[in-house]
C-alpha cells in the first residue's frame, strides 16, 4: 500500500486554565523514565516519522485581508502546543503512533490527525 | 528501560551531584533555590533533548542550565532580600566545567551538611535521600513505609534548621571528622532500610542498598572519610548485597539461610566486600560495623550452611552485644550457638536475656524460640510460639517463610 502523509497537531490547554492545577513536577527517575519512553517510541516509529516537527511557542501573529494581529490565542480553550508529520498507510497507524506517543495523550491534551491531500 | 548515551540513574544522579556542587558555591541556606533550580534545569533538558539530539556532554549541559537558573532565582531574590553579598561574587565567575574530583568534594560536603547533628536523625536520612540521592518525596514514602506528610515535615524540619545554619559549607576537616559517626550512622541506616525492608518489591529494597554502598564509597574515598569504621561498614554493606539476589525464589517467596542456592551468591561482590574488609583491620579500632562485617563473611565464605564456622559467628555476636548491646544481637547470638552446640545450648542463652517487652512482641522472637523448642523436642511450647510469630509476622512472604521453617517435625 502506498503511504500517505498525515499532520499530527498536538493542543493542549493554555498553562493559566484551572485544569492544569497545581500537580507535583516529576521526580528525576520519572523523567528518565519519561525520556527512556520518549526514545523507545522514536526508535519504534522512526521510519515513519517524516518530520519531527516540534514545539511551537506561545503567542504569535494571525494574518488576514484587513491586516496583521497578535494571536487571539489567550482566549482559545485550547492552543496548538506542537506538530509532526508522518507517513503511514492509513489514518489507524497515524493514530497508533499519535496514541504510543508519550506525553501526547495526557489530560488536558489532545492530537488531530489529518490526512495531507496530495496531487 | 534503558537511554542510549545516558547511564541508568542518569537524571537522579545528576540532581544529586548539582544540588551538592551548587550547594557548595552559594551556601547551605539556599538550598531549596538551588534544588527548584536543579529540577527546573532537568525539566527543560526533558524538553530539550526530545527536540533535539543529547548533548555530547549531558552532564554540563545541564550544570549550565541550573547554575543559570539559580543566578536567575537567587538575583531575583536579592532584590527584595539583599542577602547575595557574600555569593554575588562567586556567581559572578564564568562557568567553569566541574572536575570529577571538585563533584567528589562537593557531594562529600552535601552529606556531612545533611548529617548536622543539630538536624534529627529522621530528618538527617530523608534530606539525603532528597538532596543526594535524587528521590522525590512520594518515592522517599514509599521506600521508608511513611506517608508523604510525614516525608514533608521531616525535611522540613531538616530545612529550618539549614536555613538558620552559618554557612558551614566550608567547615575545616577536622570538623568534619568529628561528625563522622553520625554520617556513618545514617549511611548504615539507608543500607538496611533497603536490606531489612518488608517491601514486597525487591528492585525497591535493592535501589536503597545501592544508594548506601554509592555514598559510603564517595566516603570512603576521601581523606576524611577513609577510616577503619568507614571501610568495615562499606564491607560489610558489599557482603550483605551479594547474597541480596539469593534470598528470594522464583515465585518472589523468601528464603531461608539454608535454602538458599550459594551459588547465585554475587562473588564479585564477596570480593569487593573482603577487599574492604582486609583495609578495614588495619588499625586498633574493632567498631560493630566490623563485627557485622565478619559475621556476613563468615556466611559468605562457608561453603554451605552446615559447614559454616558457627563458632566465629557466635562470638561475633558476643563483639557486637558487647559493643552495641540489643536484645536483637543476643538472640542472634543464641541462634548461633544453637546451630553450633545445639538446641538446648541456644535456650539457654535466650533464658538468660531479660529482653523488653518490644522484643518480646516481635516475630523474631517467638520465630527463634518456636525453632530452638521444636528442634529441642518441645513441641508444645514450640506450637505456641510458632502461633504468635504467625501472628505478627509482618508480610505473607514473612509468614511463609514462618510457616515452613516452624512446621511440626515430620
Amino acid at each position: 500500500m502506498p503511504t500517505r502523509k498525515y499532520l499530527l497537531i498536538q493542543r493542549s490547554a493554555p498553562a493559566s486554565s484551572p485544569t492544569s492545577g497545581k500537580e507535583e513536577p516529576p521526580s528525576p527517575a520519572e523523567m528518565q523514565e519519561m525520556y527512556a519512553v520518549f526514545n523507545a517510541w522514536k526508535e519504534k516509529f522512526k521510519d515513519s516519522i517524516v518530520d519531527m516537527g516540534g514545539r511551537l511557542k506561545p503567542g504569535g501573529k494571525v494574518a488576514t485581508a484587513s491586516g496583521v494581529t497578535d494571536g487571539p490565542f489567550i482566549e482559545a480553550k485550547e492552543i496548538i502546543g506542537g506538530y509532526m508529520v508522518v507517513a503511514v498507510e492509513s489514518y489507524d497507524l497515524a493514530l497508533q503512533i499519535a496514541r504510543e506517543g508519550p506525553g501526547i495523550v495526557r489530560p488536558g491534551s489532545s492530537i488531530e490527525i489529518r490526512e495531507i491531500a496530495s496531487a | 528501560m534503558t537511554t542510549p548515551g545516558l547511564v541508568e540513574h542518569f537524571f537522579r544522579h545528576d540532581y544529586g551531584r548539582l544540588v551538592a556542587v551548587l550547594t557548595r558555591r552559594v551556601g547551605v541556606r539556599h538550598l531549596e533555590v538551588v534544588e527548584d533550580a536543579v529540577q527546573s534545569a532537568l525539566m527543560a533538558a526533558l524538553t530539550a533533548w526530545t527536540e533535539n539530539p543529547l548533548p555530547d556532554d549531558p552532564s554540563a549541559w545541564l550544570y549550565r542550565a541550573a547554575y543559570n537558573r539559580l543566578i536567575q532565582d537567587l538575583r531575583r531574590e536579592s532584590g527584595r532580600l539583599r542577602i547575595l553579598e557574600r555569593a554575588a561574587t562567586d556567581l559572578s565567575h564564568p562557568v567553569s566545567p566541574v572536575s570529577a574530583e571538585a563533584i567528589h568534594e562537593d557531594m562529600l560536603r552535601m552529606l556531612f551538611v545533611c548529617c548536622d547533628d543539630t538536624i534529627p536523625w529522621e530528618s538527617q536520612l530523608v534530606l539525603a535521600l532528597k538532596t543526594l540521592c535524587g528521590f522525590s518525596t512520594a518515592e522517599i514514602a514509599l521506600r521508608l513505609f511513611t506517608s508523604e506528610a510525614n516525608v514533608h515535615k521531616r525535611l522540613g524540619r531538616a530545612r529550618e534548621r539549614l536555613r538558620r545554619a552559618s554557612p558551614n559549607v566550608d567547615t575545616p576537616p577536622e570538623k568534619l571528622a568529628a561528625r563522622l559517626p553520625s554520617v556513618h550512622a545514617v549511611l548504615y541506616l539507608l543500607f538496611t532500610e533497603g536490606y531489612l525492608s518488608a517491601h514486597d518489591e525487591h528492585a525497591i529494597r535493592r535501589e536503597l542498598c545501592d544508594e548506601a554502598v554509592r555514598l559510603a564509597t564517595l566516603l570512603a574515598n576521601h581523606p576524611v572519610g577513609a577510616v577503619p569504621e568507614t571501610f568495615a561498614l562499606l564491607a560489610l554493606m558489599h557482603l550483605h548485597v551479594a547474597r541480596l539476589g539469593s534470598r528470594v525464589d522464583a515465585a518472589g517467596g523468601l528464603l531461608l539461610l539454608e535454602e538458599q542456592d550459594r551459588s547465585l551468591w554475587d562473588r564479585e561482590r564477596i570480593r569487593l566486600g573482603a577487599e574492604w574488609l582486609a583495609r578495614s583491620a588495619r588499625g586498633n579500632v574493632f567498631s560493630r560495623f566490623h563485627a557485622e562485617a565478619g559475621i556476613a563473611a563468615e556466611h559468605c565464605f562457608a561453603p554451605s550452611f552446615p559447614e559454616t564456622r558457627w563458632n566465629e559467628i557466635a562470638d561475633l555476636y558476643a563483639m557486637l552485644e558487647r559493643i552495641a548491646p540489643s536484645p536483637l544481637h543476643s538472640l542472634n547470638r543464641a541462634v548461633a550457638i544453637a546451630e553450633w552446640r545445639g538446641p538446648e545450648a541456644g535456650l539457654l542463652v535466650v533464658e538468660g536475656l531479660a529482653p523488653p517487652t518490644w522484643v518480646l512482641g516481635t516475630y523474631l522472637w517467638d520465630a527463634v524460640l518456636g525453632d530452638l523448642h521444636r528442634r529441642a523436642g518441645h513441641s508444645e511450647i514450640a506450637q505456641r510460639h510458632r502461633e504468635r510469630a504467625l501472628e505478627s509476622a509482618p508480610t505473607d512472604a514473612v509468614r511463609d517463610l514462618l510457616r515452613r521453617r516452624l512446621a511440626a517435625p515430620d
